[in-house]
């Protein structure tokens, strides 16, 4: 707060406090972030040389019975304590990602049975496995009852699935059937496979516990002839078994929720022949497998008579549509149907496409790399791809330029075609343009490669290697419902954080920055100190002492999210977009917002940033070593906190595909658990009053009950004492209860509060005579009187300096800048009294919007979904949706300006011909709008405008400022704040 | 390719024939097997069931439009300041021009394409007019440029005898392509139809009387009416529409001398005024470097990027040339209309050929600006005009929304506009 008061300036200014919270919360970041740095370089830097071997690498150690220890650390530590094993283990998949989710307990007891028959489907990255819970439904279950239900403690999954599974279990086997994965040898007739077994989760829950130890740990389900009344139940009479010698332990079925069930790559008629290399038979299997000393890889050998099982996959048309991936329906519910719904209709695609055809092989659609998704609707624009391919290719070479985008009619709509080209492939995604509008698709689709660059280091190693196939079906899938159903959403005139959300979707989606929320001083320290403190990795195991071996990764930084908000962030601002953006796709951002159980994720990432080589590299300049980069998520109730690790380097290499390291894990969960400390005054954060104070544009526009409220407010303003300097802490305190009480009101219903009369008294009105006030009303008029005072007493003096006294600490010496009180009066209302800034100008506070993205940091502040809802009324969630639409249209034009200025910059003539209106930077557009069903004919409606402007500075370092403010601001106050956000020390 | 080349091209959509090819800016033609994919991935998507209307390159745009099945028209421009919304227009008026010369059925019903190829050379000298056009605004915003001549009055009431004279209702005078008086009907035609004609009369050599076959796109596209246009003082023309009667002759020997010979000096006053389309008793703020003004109930604009009569064009010359200030002006109006102001003649059953972003909006726009380093633009929307200024850069930002009412105010009021 010290720093606001320095601030030099007597007049009221749009962005003021738009800065103050940003020093108020970055004075403490820029000291502590070098901190940090300077902690990370050093470690980098200090890279011992230890010449200890990591233990149990899982390739060297290959040979003695070939154990493929997944993870290696964990074992180390955990096998002596394998009770302790965490719940996430078992969804690791073969490459080693993760994608892990619970709701928490309290969500859990929420929920209530599912409808009997309903199929769910637990996820985890791109495996879906049916489970059919028999259970009924609710009419009013939270949106996670799904996720939930799924994700309940295993004994109840166990216990729920184990009743109906015999039909299940073929079903999802039979899915997985066409997309084989890596690791999958086919060896004439034999195949390996890799399954993590434990023998400490053996299932000896009710239906299992007298099954044989084949059953129990690995779900293979073996009908030896004597008993054939099982395989009935188990494989099905359709199951394609074969007889064969008792000696061999042919699939007949599976243990639903098991191992071998889960890898999908087992199929019934298979015989099972090695387990690690050693032969097995019906006499032997159990005690073969009795020797398994705890969870760990076996390596289990199959004869097959299955022989296409490694189908390359871009022969789509005979795979069945791929599983629908089903976080979406966990996370939407009843919604997602719905968007299934419109998806089918929807002329929908993507498509990687390559240019170079080999003339030899004339083979249908080699073309296509990959397609995304195949179904009806989608037909059409699959067929016309040549015409994609025709047009990217010719357009080049006649003009030169790559192709972005193409529009087309189909069906009478309007379907636009955004594309990507790379060297000899075209990406493309299509949509329609009742859903998005093509400056959204064109940020889009530059989005998505990225995210896709960050996952598999390019688009062509995402979609030319065949395991990939169902997680980008997963993948796109969850872009296209998310694209559907923000366009839902906007269209409805719902209020609420989701469609606040989905507004601001179309603008904050694409901005190379997070949302943040700025934190009072003490709270940000302590957090970045707890991040600092994890980062530095220098705790019990973690420290290279310990084990006398190298650690695994190094943490290059973290960021911290609490519900969606960006709270704290020690990476580089390109790695914090790339996580951000795999967030976003991934919807962890938005599930944060609600709450989750427990969330880990880990896979290995490729981050532009550290990957690319710079051309030309000084000798002093640090220089990035080769090394494989993961990351890691993981989310405790509101709070998620990204992890970017670094293998190589100076930490040990990384071999194979290692997965999510259980001490780094718990490691980031015990930080999450220091910091739910602090979430209250987090919490409090969010719950404070908007700083800057927002209006609500209904408030503007008068209505008959509005009336009422103006003129007993005005009524009560007038029974007060004129506000003199020497009464005004008098004055607020006897407001204390009646503020609190039309407080309660104006939540209930927020309208216009009315302030003419004082207005006029003092003199400070606006011309138009009425005044309108912010969030708390009555509370706020005090503020502004006392702030009125203070700056009425600036000329005369003394008086003035009375005020200051009082508020010693605070003493802010502009007068335009105090805003309001805020809701709960408690000791602290002093302080809380100046934490409120207003920016307009004008006794009154006309701002209603607003959105600054700082692009060194790679943040933006906009107001939180708190204080949107606290202005709910009719008219401003439609101001809401159309300053973001109108946003997204100025930033197009802000972008024109950028690629511009970079390209003409060795040529920086200051004369420089220009064509059209480039350079832009600055850019308003006024919109006018009159309350919904006006009823009254004699009159016509009362009118309101309001400006949305957005503003480009491109020194020192690109920023970007849109505001959406009420038409009676003059421009003068508009054009200073502009300026003064240059002062702006984010 | 060079940045500012344009490229028009007609084929016929059955046959893929080629009728013309024009273009602007480039020295070379297009290659004849660039012509070839660009209208064989058209008939492509055609027989896909799907209709291509456009593609955006990084430096170039290329739209499609098909017309009555039978006519298509391909344009590709590298121009940065192209949009959608000017190329669409772009084509639109390129068609009703050929309707205009050489009537719909006639493009329709192709039956010799020979034929139809040497026809519509008469109506190279009108589309190369919309493919260069440096004077008029009307082909982007179909609203016909006028002036605004000193002695209006005078001029307005002696057309409305002298068309009365020639049996009929739509008569006009024109100073240099710019609509100075037109009678009332003429005001009701459809705009297009207005704004063709205009174009028409003004890429015609200069013939002191000319009895023209014309279809009106809009109006009578099978139909084609007389235009009678009479030279009355260089550059100043009038021009009558009307049926089988009066003969050129008993017009030109009869009215054109009783009516028009008074009044030469108002008529060549009006010469003076088209450069900077109203006259010098107007005065606007010194900041004002062009200006649009479209009267949306008239369709009628006035446009002018010399706004003040006696401007320094040495020193400003530097600054901002007028070709620039007329980019400016258009790359905005294209920004504004495509972006912000809902259009109101959008009929429903129409299919959308672009995007309407505007639509998106639930609350109307009514003013908008930009502010870039060498100029800043205003617009505004009001019931029934549509203002586009540039300004100078060193006009205030906060103050151009005055600016731009006074002047709003100054051609409304004042000029009635």
């Amino acid at each position: 707060m010290a720093c606001t008061a320095e601030l030099p300036t007597y007049l009221e200014l749009l962005l003021l406090t738009l800065c103050t919270s940003a020093v108020w919360c970055n004075a403490g970041t820029a000291g502590v972030q070098g901190a940090v740095r300077h902690v990370v370089l050093t470690c980098s830097s200090r890279c011992r040389t230890m010449e200890v071997l990591r233990d149990s690498n899982p390739h060297e150690e290959d040979d003695g019975g070939g154990w493929d220890s997944r993870s290696s650390s964990y074992t180390d530590c955990s096998s002596c304590s394998s009770d302790l094993e965490p719940e996430w283990l078992e969804r690791v998949e073969r490459n080693g990602e993760l994608f892990y989710l619970e709701l928490s307990e309290g969500e859990e007891e929420t929920i209530l049975p599912l409808n009997p028959g309903v199929n769910h489907v637990r996820f985890c990255e791109n495996v879906a496995e049916v489970i059919s819970e028999n259970a009924k439904k609710n009419k009013n279950e939270p949106r996670f009852k799904k996720l939930a239900k799924i994700l309940r403690n295993k004994h109840n999954r166990k216990k729920g699935s184990s009743r109906r599974n015999g039909p299940m279990g073929p079903t999802s086997i039979l899915k997985h059937q066409p997309s084989p994965k890596t690791g999958m040898h086919v060896h004439q007739q034999f195949k390996d496979i890799c399954l993590y077994v434990n023998p400490n989760r053996l299932l000896d829950t009710a239906p299992y516990e007298n099954l044989c130890l084949l059953q129990r740990l690995i779900g293979i389900v073996h009908q030896s002839s004597k008993n054939s009344k099982r395989l009935e139940k188990q494989g099905g009479p359709d199951a394609p078994h074969r007889r064969s010698t008792p000696e061999k332990l042919v699939v007949h079925g599976f243990i639903p929720d098991s191992p071998s069930i889960r890898c999908g790559q087992i199929l019934i008629g298979d015989a099972l022949l090695a387990v690690n290399d050693v032969e097995v038979n019906t006499e032997n299997i159990e005690r073969v497998l009795s020797c398994i000393p705890g969870p760990m890889q076996v390596k289990l050998t199959f004869e097959t008579t299955v022989f296409d099982a490694q189908i390359p996959s871009p022969n789509m048309n005979s795979v069945p549509q791929p599983p629908m991936s089903n976080m979406t329906k966990l996370i939407w519910g009843e919604e997602h149907t719905n968007h299934q719904q419109i998806l089918q209709d929807m002329p929908h695609i993507v498509m990687y496409l390559t240019l170079k055809l080999d003339s030899d092989t004339s083979k249908e659609e080699q073309e296509i790399l990959y397609q995304y998704p195949v179904s009806e609707a989608s037909q059409k624009l699959k067929s016309i791809r040549g015409l994609f391919l025709t047009l990217s290719d010719m357009l080049q070479n006649v003009t030169g330029g790559c192709i972005v985008s193409t529009s087309l009619i189909l069906n009478k709509k309007l379907v636009h075609v955004s594309y990507w080209k790379e060297s000899d492939h075209l990406f493309l995604i299509s949509l329609p343009a009742e859903r998005i509008s093509l400056l959204h698709l064109k940020n889009m689709t530059a989005d998505v490669v990225r995210t896709l660059k960050f996952m598999y280091k390019s688009l062509h190693r995402a979609f030319c290697q065949a395991e990939n196939v169902p997680r980008l079906d997963h993948f796109f899938s969850l872009f296209f419902q998310r694209t559907v159903r923000l366009s839902i959403l906007r269209t409805n005139t719902s209020q609420g954080p989701e469609f606040y959300d989905a507004c601001s979707s179309h603008l904050i989606d694409n901005l190379p920055g997070v949302r943040w929320l700025s934190l009072p001083e003490d709270i940000k320290t302590e957090i970045d100190t707890i991040l600092s403190d994890l980062e530095a990795l220098d705790f019990a195991e973690l420290s290279e002492d310990y084990y006398e071996m190298r650690r695994l990764y190094m943490i290059l930084g973290t960021c911290l999210f609490y519900k969606g908000y960006l709270l704290a962030n020690h990476l580089p601002k390109e790695d914090l977009i790339d996580v951000a953006l795999y967030c976003r796709h991934y919807y962890l951002l938005s599930l944060a917002s609600e709450r989750i159980g427990q969330l880990v994720v880990w896979r290995e990432v490729y981050p532009y940033y550290h990957l690319e080589k710079p051309g030309s590299l000084s000798r002093d300049e640090y220089d990035q070593p080769e090394a494989r980069y993961f990351i890691l998520i993981v989310g405790l109730k509101h709070l998620m906190m990204c992890t970017l690790l670094e293998a190589g380097g100076c930490t040990s290499k990384a071999v194979g595909n290692p997965g999510p390291d259980y001490i780094y894990v718990d490691q980031l969960k015990a930080c999450l658990l220091q910091l739910e400390m602090l979430d209250m005054s987090i919490e409090e954060r969010l719950n404070a009053s908007p700083i800057p104070c927002l209006s609500c544009a209904d408030w503007f526009l008068p209505s008959s009950r509005d009336k009422f409220h103006s003129v007993v407010n005005s009524v009560m303003m007038n029974k007060l004492p004129t506000p003199k300097k020497a009464n005004q802490t008098l004055s607020r305190k006897t407001l204390i209860p009646e503020s609190q009480t039309s407080l309660r009101i104006r939540r209930s219903s927020p309208t216009r509060s009315s302030g003419g009369s004082d207005n006029g008294s003092e003199g400070l009105g606006e011309s138009t005579g009425v005044g309108f006030h912010s969030i708390s009303d009555m509370t706020r008029k005090v503020g502004r009187r006392e702030s009125q005072g203070s700056g009425g007493s600036e000329g005369s003096g003394g008086s003035g300096s009375a005020l200051k006294i009082s508020k010693k600490k605070y003493s802010l010496p502009n007068p335009f800048n105090l805003g309001s009180l805020r809701r709960n009066l408690s000791e602290r209302e002093a302080e809380d009294l100046y934490n409120t800034v207003k920016l307009t100008s004008g006794s009154e506070n006309t701002l209603f919007h607003y959105m600054y993205l700082e692009t060194v940091q790679g943040v933006f502040i906009s107001p939180t979904h708190r204080e949107v809802e606290d202005l709910s009324g009719a008219i401003h969630p439609q101001l809401i949706k159309n300053f973001h639409r109108c946003c997204l249209s100025i930033r197009s034009v802000f972008q024109q300006t950028v690629t511009e200025e970079t390209r003409s910059n060795p040529a920086s003539d200051v004369c420089r011909d220009f064509a059209g209106l480039c350079p832009v930077k600055e850019h308003g557009v006024l919109f006018e709008c009159s309350p919904e069903n006006w009823t009254d004919q004699k009159k016509s409606p009362p009118k309101m405008s309001y400006w949305v402007i957005g503003r480009l500075f491109l020194q020192p370092r690109p920023q970007e400022l849109y505001v959406c403010f009420h038409d009676s601001v003059t421009e003068v106050a508009v054009e200073l704040a502009f300026k003064l956000s240059f002062g702006m020390p984010l | 390719m060079e940045e500012t080349s344009v490229f028009l091209l007609c084929l016929t959509a059955s046959s893929g024939v080629p009728l013309y090819c024009r273009s602007k800016g480039s020295s070379r033609q297009l290659p004849f097997s660039v012509i070839g994919s660009l209208n064989g991935v058209h008939m492509f998507a055609n027989n896909q069931d799907v209709l291509l209307t456009s593609v955006r390159t990084e430096n170039s745009r290329v739209v499609w439009r098909s017309f009555h099945d039978s006519i298509n028209l391909i344009v590709m421009s590298c121009e940065n300041t192209a949009s959608d919304l000017s190329l669409n227009k772009l084509l639109e008026n390129v068609f009703s021009a050929m309707v205009l010369v050489i009537g719909l059925d006639d493009l329709i019903n192709i039956k010799n394409v020979e034929r139809l190829k040497k026809d519509l050379r008469g109506c190279y000298k009108l589309i190369d007019g919309f493919l260069t056009e440096s004077e008029k605004m009307a082909d982007l915003t179909q609203c016909v440029d006028c002036v605004i001549a000193p002695d209006v009055a005078i001029l307005q009431e002696c057309l409305d005898g002298f068309t009365q004279a020639a049996e009929s209702d739509f008569g006009c005078l024109m100073a240099g392509g710019k609509v100075v008086a037109a009678t009332n009907k003429w005001w009701r035609l459809a705009s297009q139809d207005v704004m063709l004609l205009c174009w028409l009369v003004a890429s015609l050599s200069p013939h002191s009387s000319r009895d023209y076959p014309v279809y009106l796109p809009q109006g009578s596209p099978t139909v084609p009416h007389r235009l009678l246009t009479f030279q009355l003082v260089p550059g100043v023309d009038v021009c009558v529409l009307c049926g089988p009667s009066p003969s050129l002759q008993k017009v030109e020997s009869e009215l054109v001398e009783r009516f028009w010979k008074p009044l030469v000096d108002p008529l060549k006053a009006c010469l003076r005024v088209q450069q900077r389309s109203f006259p010098a008793s107007v005065q606007l703020h010194h900041g004002i470097l062009g200006l649009l003004l479209v009267n949306r109930d008239l369709n009628k604009s006035l446009y002018s990027v010399q706004v003040h009569p006696m401007e320094d064009m040495q020193r400003t010359e530097l600054k901002l040339t007028l070709e620039q200030r007329r980019v400016t002006l258009r790359s905005f109006y294209t920004l504004v209309l495509s972006r912000y102001f809902n259009r109101d003649n959008i009929d429903g059953k129409n299919i959308p050929y672009m995007e309407t972003f505007a639509e998106g909006f639930s609350h109307h726009a009514h003013q908008c600006y930009t502010v870039s380093s060498s100029h800043k633009c205003y617009a505004v929307k009001n019931e029934l005009h549509l203002l586009f200024l540039v300004f100078k850069p060193e006009v205030p930002t906060f103050s151009m929304q005055t600016i731009a009412n006074k002047t709003l105010q100054v051609f409304t009021k004042d000029c009635s506009f």
